[in-house]
């Protein structure tokens, strides 16, 4: 989620731009940028740059960060913003189509784990997965499942 | 101990099936009380699922750990990043009374709810914490007394500390203490805690997640280090899989990647074959010759103190 209060900090601070593994290993991936672009409202340009995507998910900002905010949340918040505009690498939209589909990334492989000598594979979930993702979409409670 | 649930995770059974092997003979191994359970689907991935629909990773994860709640037993994965999402939802959920009551209310459409009453954990935290140091050094029959290997811990076998609890988020221990119980030094280096990078083949950016394994890869080869290691198939792809790929464009590394697993069962006496060392991309040939001239040297000096300790008739450390 965005909080524009937590973000004025995070531009007066910068404290995680120097543990953070992207900033410090990747030309050109620098928050702070993005951050400033999203408190004076031109945000805009930064959902179709591939900068968004290099955010590892380390969680190293979140543990050090002492709003407990980290550069993570504004970039996550990046994200959702152009997956909702169908602006997302073409991995990500096969991983995503897979996921709805079957609830997983890939199935079990049957003969590698029969030459392993592997017992078979538990069931997966998809029957239930399914079902409840179809409530999910159609009941209005999508927008009430969010960190408040 | 109580009854747990192993969570294998999409990735080690589409694309690693030998290290559910290594897992499950460790397990058999310490004779330890875990089971599959039917049902679960994909934790879900956060960095897929997340960014696309919040609410759609939390009511998935709440699936996953409801079918915990109901077979009333614990959960542990030899993955790091199943065990720190499905953590992550799990302690949203116990700070939120009304979305947990949403997930619930949807949950209940297949007979489930969710309680998030028993434990989650990686599979490293849990032989460290649960089967502890002292029974594992009791199962060691050839240890690794000589070899230097680097550990990384990868960032969510202990991030987000709110949620995993289970070690310090920036300078943890426990995978270190394990090793060395193995007898082998850990090797401490400057990228040890650094991101695998392999999220960045997920975004269809293959050159930066090869950039991230060189930076490592390359400082554990000036530290000659014998080893790589881990316990989480993402980083597992990233080291053992992109090592192969840049030393067939003339690269050189040579740093083999050991899962937790096959660590363990080697040092308890398993066949490397049989733990599926043999699947590796990046093969481990290397290591085992050192290891097994290593144990070889060991046995003699063995033989020698037991002599002594004989000749001077009071029990001495070994
Ligand atoms: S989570 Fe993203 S922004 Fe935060 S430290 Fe890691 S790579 Fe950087
Ligand atoms: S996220 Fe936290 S540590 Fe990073 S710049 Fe903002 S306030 Fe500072």
């Amino acid at each position: 989620m965005l909080n524009l209060k937590l973000l004025e900090v995070c531009s007066k601070c910068g404290a995680c731009y120097h543990i953070c593994p992207s900033s410090l290993n990747m030309e050109g991936y620098d928050p702070r940028a993005v951050i400033k672009d999203i408190i004076s409202g031109k945000h805009e340009k930064w959902l179709e740059h591939k900068s968004i995507w290099q955010c590892l998910e380390c969680h190293y900002c979140l543990e050090i960060c002492f709003q407990h905010y980290g550069f993570e949340s504004a970039m996550t918040a990046m994200r959702t913003l152009a997956a909702k505009k169908g602006m997302t690498p073409p991995q990500v939209k096969r991983g995503w189509d897979m996921f709805i589909k079957t609830g997983r990334l890939g199935e079990p492989m049957a003969s590698a784990r029969k030459k392993l000598g592997l017992p078979e594979a538990a069931k997966s979930g998809s029957e239930d997965f399914k079902k409840i993702v179809k409530i999910y979409q159609e009941s209005k409670k999508q927008i009430l499942i969010s960190k408040s | 101990m109580k009854d747990f649930a192993i969570f294998w995770g999409c990735t080690i059974q589409t694309r690693f099936p030998f290290l559910e092997k290594s897992t499950r003979m460790v397990l058999d191994g310490f004779n330890l009380p875990y089971r599959d359970l039917d049902g679960f689907t994909c934790c879900p991935e956060k960095s897929l699922v997340n960014n696309v629909d919040h609410g759609l990773w939390v009511l998935t994860a709440a699936r996953n750990i409801a079918l915990l709640d109901k077979a009333g037993v614990d959960l542990v994965s030899p993955c790091t990043g199943c065990v720190s999402n499905l953590a992550t939802v799990n302690s949203e959920l116990h700070l939120s009374y009304k979305e947990k009551n949403n997930v619930n209310s949807i949950l209940n459409e297949v007979g489930l709810e969710f309680k998030g009453k028993n434990k989650l954990r990686h599979l490293v935290p849990f032989f460290h914490d649960e089967v502890g140091i002292p029974s594992i050094k009791n199962k060691i029959v050839k240890p690794f007394n000589g070899m230097r290997i680097a550990i990384h811990y990868g960032c969510h076998m202990i991030r987000p500390s709110h949620s995993l609890k289970n070690d310090d988020p920036l300078e943890p221990k426990k995978f270190d203490n394990l090793i060395r119980a193995m007898g082998a030094e850990s090797v401490q280096h400057m990228t040890k805690l650094m991101c695998c990078g392999q999220g960045l083949d997920r975004v269809d950016q293959h050159e930066n997640a090869l950039h991230f394994a060189r930076l490592k890869l390359k400082e554990l080869k000036t530290l000659k280090a014998d080893a790589m290691a881990l316990c989480c198939p993402s980083c597992y792809l990233q080291f053992d899989n992109n090592q192969f790929l840049m030393e067939k464009e003339g690269e050189k590394f040579g740093i083999p990647i050991l899962y937790f697993t096959e660590l363990l069962g080697l040092a308890m006496g398993y066949k490397p074959e049989d733990l599926g060392l043999d699947s590796h991309r990046t093969p481990a040939t290397n290591f085992l010759e050192k290891w097994d001239r290593l144990n070889e040297e060991l046995s003699q000096t063995t033989e020698l103190n037991r002599q002594l300790e004989q000749g001077f008739g009071i029990a001495q450390h070994t």
